[in-house]
């Protein structure tokens, strides 16, 4: 809900000042799950394509470029932030038990949860596959766009294909454990709305408010809200 | 001669490594392997053995320490100048295979080594025989069965012709037919002067084979010498998480029943060798219990 939410209030603004507030609003959340070294380092992967966004708007943009850039930066910014914190805090199977308290079929909840299980798994076997690759010669970097795309098959077909084939033996080893053989299911944990949960639904509900309040009422906001830089 | 003859083919030298998350997988690792030997990496499952092999060919770099191939520090050398020099067939083919036919799946390792077109088709020709794998030549790798993946990978690595060949688990999910074909191409490669690594779990492979184990557990090497030294001592296998091998096993079992086998059997065909002549040599009989669970 977090990410959702933070998504859709990024897509409100593009400028500076308000962008740079709800990133504001993120940090203590961020803090209070213990995760800055993690975002940081999430942040910190996502530097190449900060340069990149820059040197584009800049170039290609003649009326401040630059103040453009830095706005979506900070928008790519808090969407990254937010979804980083849904990945680093959210168990899987937490997830399959949101979901079906959210009415939807155990299987499709079952299958969403494993798809984030196996994020890591695949992670792995990619880097597997680049070893595996690399100790036959392959050279990771090389010059041209079409050679580069050309290079990304040695990495890709290996791992689409033992994916599928992983998915093919997960589905048999589930179905050889009974999976879906009863319509009606229960669950030896189960998840309830706490305290801490409306706390924080009712803090996303009025910073939507606000935010949305602002967007409105843009034009009478005070200048330095719409601050930007002169290039 | 030259200069460089006079250092260890591999010489790793107080090797660490850390992984990101801070698990610490080598610790203080020492090891000299020579041209043309043939060598055993053993322990249990995160000893370190994977990791270990991956310094070799840069594939990862150490924390500390230093690696030495020929006496040059590999540190500034880059993965695909080493993997002419280093071979490393992974545990699982899948992980490589990608090309529409057998033949371009090991043509792919040759074109890294920037052949002229003649010669690649000569290299693929040669080690498409040599593997048996002639009938596929036109067949997507991705279909074969798990033995003929396992051939294609290890031939994609054989014909690049590297002077180090380190295979990991090998024999996993081999037939018996598949591994004698193991065996045989193995003896080649040392009859070539190839020098050979395997990672292995299997103590009945490592005691027939290699003449050299080296043991890990918890990132470091805790033991280094004659296989048949390692693997007949209860107290290295043991902590290992291994099984002691059979031959070992059966001469505790013989010499419970009085027969007392020489320590110096310890493969299967010295085990045979041993009972017949015993056989042929004993003179007083045994109870009949006892003969009949010979």
């Amino acid at each position: 809900m977090l990410a959702i939410t933070y998504t859709i209030n990024t897509l409100l603004f593009q400028e500076i000042v308000p962008l740079m507030l709800i990133l504001i609003t993120l940090l203590p959340i961020i803090l209070l799950g213990r995760l800055f070294k993690q975002w940081l380092k999430s942040i910190k992967g996502m530097f190449f394509l900060y340069i990149f966004i820059i040197v584009l708007n800049t170039l290609f943009i003649t009326d401040r470029g630059l103040s453009f850039a830095i706005a979506m930066i900070l928008r790519i910014t808090i969407m990254i932030s937010a979804f980083s914190l849904f990945f680093l805090t959210v168990d899987p199977n937490d997830l399959t038990l949101s979901l079906i308290a959210m009415r939807i079929s155990y299987e499709y909840a079952f299958s969403f949860s494993l798809a984030f299980r196996f994020v890591p798994t695949i992670a792995i076997e990619a880097q597997n596959i680049m070893d595996a690759q690399q100790s036959r010669g392959y050279e990771m970097q090389k010059k041209g766009i079409i050679n580069q795309i050309k290079n990304l098959f040695p990495l890709l077909v290996p791992l689409i294909i033992s994916s599928i084939k992983r998915a093919f033996n997960v589905a048999e080893a589930l179905e050889s454990r009974g999976f879906g053989s009863k319509k009606e299911r229960t669950f030896y944990f189960t998840i309830k709305y706490s305290t801490k949960d409306w706390i924080f639904t009712i803090y996303l509900i009025l910073l939507s408010i606000t935010l949305i309040f602002i967007k409105i009422n843009f034009t009478s906001m005070p200048l330095w809200f719409k601050w930007s830089l002169p290039v | 001669m030259k200069e460089n003859d006079s250092f260890p083919l591999i010489m790793i030298h107080d090797v660490e490594y850390v992984y990101s998350n801070g698990t610490v997988a080598l610790k203080k690792i020492s090891l000299n392997i020579n041209k043309g030997e043939f060598v055993a990496i053993m322990g249990q499952n995160g000893a370190g053995k994977t990791t270990l092999i991956r310094t070799i060919n840069g594939l990862i770099r150490p924390t500390k320490g230093e690696i030495f191939l020929e006496g040059e520090n590999i540190d500034s050398k880059t993965i695909a100048t080493l993997s002419k020099k280093v071979g490393i067939i992974f545990q699982n083919p899948t992980h490589q295979l990608f090309s529409n036919t057998v033949e371009d799946e090991i043509k792919f390792s040759l074109k890294n080594l920037n052949l002229d077109r003649e010669e690649i088709q000569i290299k693929v020709d040669k080690v498409l025989k040599e593997f048996n794998l002639e009938k596929y030549r036109k067949r997507s790798p991705l279909n074969l069965s798990g033995g003929e993946s396992k051939k294609i990978a290890i031939a994609s690595i054989i014909c690049r012709d590297p002077e180090i060949l380190i295979f990991d688990e090998p024999t996993l999910g081999q037939d018996a037919k598949e591994i004698r074909f193991f065996v045989k191409l193995i003896h080649n490669e040392l009859k070539k002067g190839k020098t050979i690594i395997i990672v292995t779990h299997s103590i009945e492979f490592t005691i027939e084979h290699p003449p050299r184990t080296v043991l890990m557990s918890g990132g470091r090497i805790i033991a280094d010498g004659p296989t048949k030294n390692i693997l007949t001592n209860e107290f290295l296998v043991k902590n290992s998480s291994l099984i002691m091998p059979q031959v070992y096993q059966l001469r505790i079992e013989l010499q419970k029943i009085g027969i007392d086998v020489p320590k110096e059997v310890v493969k299967e065909q010295e085990m045979i060798n041993f009972l017949n002549n015993y056989l042929e040599n004993k003179t007083t009989t045994l109870p009949e219990g006892r003969l009949k669970f010979l």
